[in-house]
């Protein structure tokens, strides 16, 4: 791995942590902690994603444990991002956002069962709650755990990957050129 | 407990939240969560790194405990809404136990004291350096994106009001904060380079912890421990 892509990581990990005080500004139901793991998997593909998801959990988990079970869910949305990455689809919200909301379903499907099996589905406030309307919409206790983590995490996803999609067309093309996947997810090369 | 070998804290952290999902509820659960709060209790677990702060009215000693105590008591309130009590009784001991072994964790483990046992254990700079420099950027960004939100609230950004308008100021809070981040990746790569950091290299540590042979049985006995417990559960 060059140096470059070592200097990505704990950047990126930071940039995952710091973005929750943009997210509080707003008040918006977002989580965006994903935004480091599909920005660096984007611009430098898939093993750097998978290093900065399992630390991004590492770093989280110091601060709430519920979280490292979680890094399978980082490594799926590392991959996803990678192949999002190499097909360009990150070179218009138009295509950005559609692929951002299948990676909410792919990240809802794979975070329900440790959500449900490890923690009873309790990981967040919001979640629980949003899992308690699935079961009194007469939802059965695994399809109401799946419901509370669709419900966060399908929007955030989107946009997860409008925000990465914008943040890679405004790098100056010098910068974005230092990283070996960059232009060709925004369809540039 | 701040002069136990970091791996040793590591493998204790680790072992209790393992047993409490490996033994049977609620007893096994019940058990983890005393041992994991009574180390919360322990001299030498101080507030530590992971910022839980000092209330006037509680003694220092009890300060981690209290914070593995107000962490927990959510996922309690949560699973109380969701399941009937004794799955509630089940899930939250094992919540628990994970809860106030990471802040017991978190307050005895020192961030420097972790990267020099990994460089004396023969780690690669590469893993040292990662795990160094995360912890010291996420307070760094943390501080410069508060301090984005306050500049754009002086020029006239509304966070507030419709999807649409908070939307827009996410992006003029988000847009500045990971593209001065990603700038910042040229600085430290000069920087790196300049120091002669190369992928794999090995560094000499300068004050590795003592590791004593008592705390290499300890951390082996309780991998045994875990391994024990899951094949008599799986039997």
């Amino acid at each position: 791995m060059s140096v470059r892509l070592l200097a990505l990581i704990p950047v990126a990990v930071a940039i995952s942590l710091a973005l929750s005080a943009a997210v509080d500004a707003v008040a918006l139901p977002l989580f965006l902690d994903t935004t480091g793991t599909i920005l660096a998997t984007a611009l430098a593909g898939p093993v750097v994603g998978i290093a900065v998801g399992a630390l991004t959990s590492a770093v989280n988990t110091l601060r709430n444990p519920t979280f490292w079970p979680f890094v399978v869910v980082q490594i799926i949305v590392a991959l996803y991002a990678g192949f999002a990455a190499r097909a360009a689809l990150f070179r218009s919200l138009k295509t950005a956002v559609p692929a951002g909301l299948g990676l909410g379903v792919i990240a809802s499907v794979t975070s329900t069962p440790i959500s449900y099996f490890v923690f009873g589905c309790t990981t967040t406030g919001g979640i629980a709650l949003t899992t308690a309307l699935g079961k009194a919409l007469g939802l059965p206790p695994l399809g109401a755990c799946f419901f509370g983590s669709f419900v966060s995490d399908f929007g955030d996803k989107a946009v997860t990957f409008a925000l990465v999609a914008t943040v890679l067309h405004a790098l100056p093309r010098r910068t974005a050129a230092r990283f070996p996947l960059a232009l060709r997810a925004i369809g540039a090369a | 407990m701040r002069t136990l070998h970091p791996f040793t804290l590591l493998a204790v952290a680790a072992a209790l939240p393992a047993l409490a999902w490996i033994l049977p509820a609620p007893g096994g659960g019940l058990a983890t969560l005393l041992v994991a709060l009574s180390l919360t209790l322990t001299p030498g677990a101080s507030p530590g790194p992971a910022g839980t702060g000092i209330s006037r009215s509680w003694r220092p000693g009890l300060v981690v405990f209290r914070t593995a105590l107000f962490t927990a008591a959510p996922f309690w309130l949560f699973l109380l809404l969701l399941h009937d009590v004794r799955t509630t009784v089940a899930i939250g001991l094992r919540i628990s136990t994970m809860v106030a072994s990471f802040v017991w964790l978190a307050a005895v483990l020192a961030p420097d004291r972790l990267v020099e046992a990994t460089v004396a254990r023969g780690w690669s700079v590469t893993a040292a350096y990662l795990f160094a420099a995360t912890l010291s950027a996420v307070p760094v960004l943390k501080a410069r994106a508060r301090r984005i939100v306050e500049a754009q609230r002086c020029r006239g950004l509304s966070p507030r009001g419709s999807v649409a308008n908070r939307f827009r100021a996410l992006r003029a809070l988000a847009l500045p904060l990971v593209l001065s981040a990603l700038h910042e990746v040229d600085e430290r790569t000069l920087a790196l380079e300049s120091r002669g950091l190369v992928s794999g290299a090995r560094r000499t540590s300068l004050a590795p912890p003592p590791d004593r042979v008592v705390e290499r049985v300890v951390r082996w006995g309780l991998l045994l421990l875990c391994l024990a417990a899951l094949v008599r559960r799986l039997a």
